[in-house]
């Protein structure tokens, strides 16, 4: 304490030991503070989180079957069965699974077709599993997705994880926004081919219809009307010949529900003999209506039929037309692989559509170069909260830093004293950034900067002042009370203090030395321990020396008092 | 005992000298510590904390038309309709074959149940709007709560059971029953239920064969299958009569047996031309397939049925949890007579209960860790008195947290975890301070009561300013928008009364506690050189 005291008591007695302190300080924070541009340091909203479960989604072309569904279904399966960790496996077919947090805002429960599944993979105790749930997603996504998705062209699997914090609908979502639907699908295959491109995105999906063939009956009017049958019959009747329908019910006194008489044809004259048009004219010609007069005529004789590509399901958002592009990232954060798409659009899709940067920091708008048609690229998903996060709890540490300010101004009725505070308080930003950069070099994972990490700073703010606090008190009571002149009381106060702020400060290193290990809060684990750590070398050297230079810690002692 | 000459100035003196000889104090201690324990036993557990996101979706079925024009008939005018709600963040407009959806999401922290009764006034004060054809208009508020399930059953047959798939349905159908009225249950769904059906399967060479239409078929099977009233007849003495109808078709012979029409003079039964089979609903292409673990190996995909439990909001999903499996084991043996087997494929209750003790034991790891740490820098009695504050600042957070209706969960615990390095600080900045007191070379001339409330009192100020600074750093972070500032909120509702819980317990506590245990130093002029003292000295000579 005695070498400690002389220490500070010798910085403060030359100048240029003072500017040392002073400039090492600012070179720290500029290094620090450059950690973050140069991706030393990687930002994410919330980090993976290891979970006992984890879900798939199959997503066939359109117009699939549920058969062709249940194949894919059955061969993501079988890779499952082979995991040691897995305990038991459902397939949703047709359907959503359950909802859980991710299956809410991913329009889980409105699945309804027959090329959408869900699986639900249970696996064993996280406590008592090696793996984490996302590394084995990671090690399992290559071999489905290229195993599995080839079964039925054009199929998308997704891996979702439980999501850390608030579900969002993807990890990186491309809105794109356009009046001509064909002109909009064609560009947002062009940015889903971009995402494919790009390293760290992966299960790129577009959330639309598939463009697929149908056939359009056209009910000639004229020959139905002049055979004696109506446009509605002949709707009716291949829908229920194709198609069934519950055509009447039986009450039943044993049984909860009522029991449905369902007619349709039969599987085996049913089916067509393949997707052709020739085939369905013959299956139509086989099947016959009976008019007023009870005679037959065979539907092929009354309709056209013509191949027309299907029109595809419409999508809004706030009003207007817009395509969905989904992407997730593997282990990455969403940040740097979307910056990275938006620099290859920016630059691929340069020749045909001009491109200009619209409001929302990253956000795009592509004008075509021949028709003029204007379509907007908004991003959304889990990097619109990421940057809605930050910039809130950006937002928030701005009104922490003025309300201490004004609190500290109004103890100690000066500006420049709490000026000291808050500088010291904002320093431990550069233990916060290195601590994240060591825990990445000492961790298997890329350790990321979180949202966690900011509340962890936010709250490390309050920790420092009260350091600087408690030293300029007690520097003042000594200069006041004891008559001590300036350069002695402050180092007195410096060495007299360190014992309660480093008590104090291996309190909250000791208390969240445990968090650090947490996958969640292990951002805030770090910035609590590594910005103590900086608070606490700020506070006993670097505050000392700008106490010292502030005229307004000139302290007259009271000679009443004393 | 010689008066006190020391003035108190602070809070923390005022708090320290009241409570320092009073007989409550103990007790007060004691009743923070049950009441805490109390709280954290009780308190609902959870494993996120609840979100409360307002929204709906309307949806208008209109047959027979087209994306494009159910676009500009339906949803255009719905979505510009719902624009004049105030408070609403997105509409999301879908337009499919035959049906328009819209789905409207509310800003974070709109009042759910005016959110929704401004959908429903909206949409039906529009309903004349609606053109020809279209069909009433659905309206499904979301509720997170209730609609997010926290516990699936998934049921499946057992090897070489041979029960058949509609009495597996009906058996779960009787357990939802059953399962719905534990308490806080609200909603339960089957999904991969298959419904018996009678499947008429016409053969399409036979149905022109014996030149009949479909047509035919409906119409002979509508005309069978007719319910009708029981007749009230009377007698001449005004009795009544009571006869009815009964429904022609009793089982599957009946519908095999219809005839539907005269070929030739003969009748032609449904059974020549058609496939009748007492089934399940064909139509129906959604299913459940299970496949487990059986020893090393996988059983092969097969069919099952998930029955799946949410929750009322506020209900403690561990008390669920456990007393729906508790119930299943009562049904266990039966439906093993049946051939069926179980697996819980979601339980949410164990994943809050495991969350939560794992937290708590992290908590509890990490207040052994300080107190070691104390024994080493300020003796073993200090460490104690500052242990013991811990678990009283945590009891009262935890029962203020539930008397606001708060649950225990991850968030809610971490905001715990967050401030325990946090709140043991007032503490310790006491206790060292009467630590320093106790050594200085003029406790000898001071009472041990005037010690503790001088010691206290010094520091109290800047510890006082220093914790606002602390809770102010905390308050802006309950203005965080969107589902991360609901997701958060824990945080800012609960460090703040954490802090100021430290420093009430460190001004009462500590002190009384000090009072008991600690003694002064016998001191030897010289002996310490504090260097205050010392100092002091040198600073003279200056």
């Amino acid at each position: 304490m005695k070498k400690f005291e002389q220490f500070i008591f010798g910085i403060l007695g030359s100048s240029s030991k003072q500017w040392l302190v002073i400039l090492l300080t600012l070179v720290a924070l500029a290094a620090s503070v450059m950690m973050l541009p140069t991706k030393i340091v990687l930002a994410k909203m919330l980090p993976g989180k290891s979970a006992n479960t984890y879900s798939i989604y199959i997503h066939t072309p359109t117009a699939s079957s549920v058969e062709q569904t249940r194949q894919v279904a059955q061969c993501v399966v079988g890779y499952l069965q082979k995991e040691n960790e897995v305990t038991d496996t459902e397939v949703y077919l047709g359907q959503g699974a359950p909802l859980d947090y991710a299956g809410l805002v991913k329009g889980s429960a409105f699945k309804n077709s027959e090329n959408e599944a869900e699986i639900v993979v249970n696996l064993t105790d996280k406590h008592e599993r090696e793996e984490p749930s996302f590394m084995m997603v990671h090690r399992l996504r290559p071999t489905i997705k290229t195993n599995c998705e080839a079964i039925v062209p054009g199929t998308v699997i997704e891996m979702i994880e439980q999501p850390a914090g608030p579900p969002t609908l993807a990890s990186v979502v491309a809105e794109i926004y356009g009046r001509n639907y064909e002109n909009l699908y064609k560009l947002s295959q062009k940015i889903a081919a971009i995402f494919k491109k790009t390293d760290g995105l992966v299960d790129i999906n577009i959330m639309a219809d598939d463009p697929y063939m149908k056939f359009e009956l056209i009910p000639n009017s004229d020959k139905i009307s002049r055979s004696g049958l109506s446009v509605e019959q002949v709707n009716n009747i291949l829908y229920l010949a194709f198609e069934g329908m519950v055509v009447a019910h039986k009450n039943s006194k044993n049984y909860p529900d009522q029991i449905g008489l369902f007619v349709r044809l039969s599987d085996k004259t049913r089916r067509l003999r393949d997707h052709s048009r020739k085939a369905l004219e013959t299956k139509l010609a086989s099947l016959k209506l009976m008019n007023q007069k009870g005679m037959l005529v065979p539907v092929n004789e009354i309709v056209d039929i013509r191949e027309v590509p299907a029109s595809p399901t419409l999508m809004q958002k706030e009003l207007r037309r817009m395509i969905n592009v989904t992407a997730e990232t593997d282990l990455v954060s969403q940040v740097y692989p979307l910056l990275d798409a938006r620099e290859k659009i920016m630059n691929e899709l340069a020749k045909q559509y001009k491109i200009e940067t619209t409001d929302y920091l990253f956000n795009l708008r592509l004008t075509d170069k021949k028709t003029g048609e204007v379509f907007d690229l908004k991003w959304d998903g889990e990097m619109k909260v990421t940057l809605d996060t930050f910039r809130d709890l950006g937002a928030a540490f701005i009104a922490a830093l003025i309300l201490i300010f004004l609190l500290l101004v109004v103890y100690y009725k000066n500006f420049t004293i709490s000026g000291i505070v808050l500088a010291g308080s904002f320093l431990s930003i550069i233990g916060v950034i290195v601590g994240h950069w060591v825990a990445d070099l000492v961790t298997e994972h890329t350790f990321f900067l979180t949202a966690t990490s900011l509340i962890g700073f936010i709250a490390l703010m309050g920790i420092s002042s009260r350091n600087s606090l408690l030293l300029i008190d007690f520097a003042k009571a000594l200069m006041v009370e004891k008559g001590f002149d300036k350069q002695h009381a402050i180092a007195v106060a410096s060495a007299t203090r360190a014992k309660p702020i480093m008590l104090t400060a291996i309190a909250i290193i000791l208390g969240s030395a445990l968090l650090a290990s947490d996958p969640i809060f292990g951002g805030l684990g770090v910035a609590l321990i590594s910005g103590t750590v900086a608070a606490v070398i700020v506070s006993l050297i670097f505050i000392p020396v700008l106490m010292y230079r502030a005229k307004a810690m000139d302290f007259k002692p009271e000679e009443s008092d004393a | 005992m010689k008066q006190s000459t020391y003035k108190v100035r602070d809070i923390a003196g005022k708090l320290a000298k009241g409570f320092l000889h009073n007989p409550l104090t103990p007790i007060l201690g004691a009743f923070l510590l049950i009441i805490g324990y109390i709280s954290l036993e009780i308190m609902p557990r959870e494993e996120d904390p609840q979100i409360s996101v307002s929204g709906g979706t309307i949806i208008v079925p209109m047959p027979g038309a087209s994306p494009r024009e159910i676009e500009n008939i339906i949803v255009n005018p719905l979505e510009r309709k719902l624009r004049e709600i105030k408070g609403i963040e997105h509409i999301y407009g879908i337009a499919m074959d035959n049906v328009g959806v819209v789905n409207v999401m509310y800003y974070i922290g709109e009042d759910r149940q005016a959110a929704n009764q401004n959908l429903y006034d909206k949409v039906f004060q529009h309903m004349d709007e609606f053109p020809k054809g279209a069909m009433q208009p659905l309206i499904k508020p979301f509720d997170v709560d209730i609609d997010i399930p926290i516990m699936g059953i998934t049921f499946y047959k057992k090897d070489g059971s041979n029960i058949a798939d509609i009495e597996l349905f009906k058996v779960v159908r009787e357990i939802q029953q059953e399962l719905n009225r534990i308490e806080d249950v609200s909603k339960t769904e089957i999904k991969g239920g298959k419904k018996e059906q009678y499947n008429i399967e016409v053969d399409l060479g036979k149905l022109s064969g014996y030149h009949l239409s479909m047509g035919q078929i409906v119409q002979a099977l509508k005309a069978l299958a007719v319910d009708v009233p029981d007749v009230k007849g009377r007698t001449q003495e005004n009795k009544l009569v009571i006869f009815g109808v009964k429904n022609a078709i009793e089982s599957i012979r009946d519908v095999e047996n219809l005839i539907v029409a005269q070929y030739m003079g003969s009748p032609i039964y449904l059974k020549n031309i058609a496939t009748i089979t007492d089934g399940t609903d064909i139509q129906n292409f959604k299913s459940v397939e299970i496949t487990h673990r059986k020893e090393k190996r996988f059983s092969p995909l097969e069919d099952a049925v998930t029955l799946t439990l949410g929750k009322l909001a506020g209900a403690n999903a561990v008390v669920i949890a456990n007393e729906v499996k508790e119930k299943m084991e009562q049904f266990r043996p039966k439906l093993e007579k049946m051939g069926i087997s179980y697996s819980i494929t979601r339980d949410y209750g164990k994943r809050a209960n495991d969350a939560v003790n794992e937290l708590v034991d992290h908590i509890l790891i990490t207040i052994v860790i300080i107190s070691i740490m104390l024994v080493f820098f300020l003796g073993w009695k200090e460490s104690l008195i500052v242990t013991f504050t811990v678990p009283a600042i945590l009891a009262i957070t935890l029962f203020i947290a539930y008397l606001s209706g708060q649950t225990i969960n991850r968030i809610t615990l971490f905001a715990f975890l967050l401030s325990l390095g946090l709140l043991v600080d007032a503490a310790i900045i006491v206790i060292e301070n009467i630590h320093r007191h106790l050594h200085s070379h003029d406790a000898v001339d001071k009472s041990l009561d005037e010690i503790m409330v001088e010691a206290t009192d010094e520091i109290g100020a800047p510890t006082n300013i220093a914790t606002l600074a602390i809770i102010l750093t905390m308050v802006p972070m309950a203005f965080v928008g969107g589902m991360m500032g609901q997701f958060m909120k824990p945080i800012p509702a609960n460090v703040p009364v954490a802090l100021v819980a430290s420093l009430i317990v460190a001004y009462i506590f500590t002190p009384y506690l000090g009072r008991r245990l600690l003694k002064k130093i016998k001191m030897h002029h010289h002996q310490h050189h504090w260097q205050k003292d010392q100092a002091k000295e040198e600073g003279g000579t200056q």
